[in-house]
């Protein structure tokens, strides 16, 4: 029960976007499109997933004093392994995504999980903490760039989906990022007071 | 001469790292809410993004490219950013405690502001000489810290406003960020 | 102090093993990236000028000082052994940022063949449709002889492009791209002179 918990925590109630305001940049910059929303979540998730696999394996080697150092190490590693992959197998999101991809490792949210939970947990809930939070994290990217990509480009995975003339290409723009994380977290504030 | 101008312009104004790039929005949110504050994260993040912009560049040319193990970079950069860091920490807490204790949580986490990395990266895609490098990271510097302050001085008159409450702290923050990002949009086409 | 040392060591030896992983995963995917890179260069070849079975870079035989500096590139387009097309590279400056094409030119119907934006950072949902088909075909078949203007209606003159709405300085600045090739072309290649 309380391993599902280490799960689910990640994606609702404390979706690391939504609920605790991190990881910002890309959430603002790489969501002009569905795809690239998608395939962003997908490469954090997987980095996530690694470097909270080696440090909870790790975290009764690592000296505590040299605990940050040690992990940056480890997820920019990872991050590079990330960018190389998707340089190769997936060129088209690469070149979209371009810097963000080595900017993962500045990511506040793996740090984060890797302080405040991989250093601290064995490997199995390590695993679902990085899964749910990765969900969680692609989940919001999704939602902003759904949002974007319909309003400013009238497309929804590239497919048309407004009459064309329609979208206010601000929403693509960067101003359009800002809106729409802003409201969204506007919007989910307002039903939490309603259910709480 | 010529080359210089165009990269402060564009730098500073046209492709501002926060409010086009998306480059340290945490503190651009987290840290402007007093004035005061933002100027020593602004002066923080200066000093630590030239230092670290001049000497990635330099462990670009000298290290990383002669040993053909450009693939390193990521790994190098961070490693780089977060022993400055510690040493910028290390000087403020010595010198002025009261800007320590205003700076709090976000000094360390100047390590993981994705606009130092994110500078130097460009950098190094941009291929500048060293001097130009070292105009860019400033002018990005001041760039950043120009956002910060704007925002600081938006945000300490909106204390007395009367807001919806469920837009509270980061939405209208975030807001606030999309009106200053539609204004500076219209720098671009400057040059 | 040894306290420091045997923490040193073990920055170290993480830093060795992250360094190793990284170069590892390099060695595996570098050929990919590399025929990747490749692979995409001969399609874009391909699709601003088809009927060649070869392409060779001869920038350095073709291209002086006294050039355009927007052109970066001459490949020579061959077929059966004999050169029948070129396809340039240039870049030029556009609203936000350089924009880099591909322009190919038939040498015997001294016309453009196709035009083909590589790379650009302009305004998404405006100037960045120049990658678009429907902007690129606009150069299609035209001729090698006079400079390109940019017209915001509808074009009346063969040598006029019209530009994509709201976006006249990034068409300008792709039209100003082709005509660099366009002169060096005429200047080097065309036969009715």
């Amino acid at each position: 029960m309380s391993l599902m918990n280490e799960f689910t925590k990640g994606i609702v109630r404390e979706n690391p976007l939504f609920r605790l305001v991190l990881g910002c940049c890309p959430s603002l910059a790489i969501t002009t499109s569905v795809d690239n929303g998608l395939g962003m979540g997908v490469a954090f998730t997987g980095v996530l997933l690694a470097s909270n696999i080696v440090i909870s394996a790790m975290r009764n080697i690592i000296p505590d004093s040299v605990r940050i150092p040690a992990y940056v190490v480890i997820i920019a590693a990872f991050v590079t392994m990330t960018d190389l992959l998707m340089h190769a197998f997936t060129p088209e999101l690469y070149k979209a995504l371009g810097i963000f991809i080595p900017l993962i490792v500045v990511n506040c949210i793996i740090l984060g999980r890797a302080e405040a939970f991989a250093n601290k947990n064995t490997i199995l809930p390590s695993i679902l903490d990085a899964l749910g939070m990765g969900l969680g994290f692609t989940l919001a990217l999704v939602i902003v760039s759904s949002v974007r990509e319909v309003l400013g480009g009238g497309t929804f995975f590239g497919i048309a989906v407004l009459p064309e003339n329609v979208p206010a290409i601000l929403m693509i723009l960067p101003p359009g990022g800002f809106i729409t994380l802003g409201c969204l977290l506007g919007f989910l504030n307002k039903i939490q007071k309603k259910t709480a | 001469m010529q080359d210089y101008f165009i990269i402060i312009v564009s730098a500073v104004l046209i492709n501002n790292i926060v409010l086009s790039q998306f480059l340290g929005i945490c503190p651009f949110l987290g840290v402007s809410k007093k004035l005061s504050a933002s100027l020593g994260m602004g002066g923080a993040v200066s000093f630590v993004l030239v230092l670290a912009g001049a000497i990635t560049w330099a462990i670009q040319s000298y290290i990383l490219k002669p040993f053909n193990i450009g693939y390193l970079q990521t790994v190098a950069f961070i490693l780089v950013i977060a022993a400055l860091v510690q040493f910028v920490e290390m000087v403020i807490k010595k010198y002025s405690p009261a800007l320590y204790k205003a700076l709090g949580i976000y000094l360390p986490l100047i390590t993981t502001n994705c606009a130092v990395l994110g500078v130097a990266i460009l950098n190094i895609q941009k291929e500048y000489t060293l001097g130009k490098a070292v105009v860019h990271s400033l002018s990005h510097a001041a760039g950043f810290t120009l956002a910060l302050i704007l925002m600081s001085g938006i945000r300490e008159r909106l204390e007395d406003a009367d807001i919806p409450e469920c837009m509270q702290g980061t939405p209208i923050a975030l807001v606030i960020g999309a009106l200053m990002s539609m204004s500076f949009l219209g720098f671009s086409g400057l040059i | 102090m040894r306290d420091i040392i045997k923490l040193g060591a073990f920055l170290l030896v993480i830093s060795g093993v992250a360094g190793l992983g990284v170069g590892y995963v390099f060695s595996l995917t570098n050929p990919l990236i590399e025929k990747q890179i490749l692979q995409n260069k001969i399609n874009s070849f391909k699709e601003v000028y088809p009927q060649a079975d070869k392409v060779e870079n001869e920038t350095a035989s073709y291209l002086r000082e006294s050039h355009d500096p927007a052109v970066k590139e001459v490949n020579i387009a061959y077929r059966d052994g004999s050169p029948v097309g070129v396809i340039y590279a240039v870049e030029t400056k556009g609203y936000s940022g350089p924009i880099s094409i591909l322009a190919g030119f038939d040498i015997a119907a001294a016309k453009i063949t196709a035009i083909k934006v590589l790379n650009q950072s302009e305004t998404p949902g405006l100037g960045a449709k120049a990658k678009d088909k429907f902007f690129q075909d606009r150069y299609r078949d035209k001729n090698a002889a006079a400079p390109l203007e940019v017209t915001k209606t509808a074009p009346v003159k063969e040598i006029q492009i019209q530009a994509i709405t709201a976006s006249t300085i990034t068409s300008r600045a792709v039209t100003k791209g082709v005509n660099a090739a366009r002169e060096h072309f005429a200047a080097n290649f065309a036969r009715s002179k």
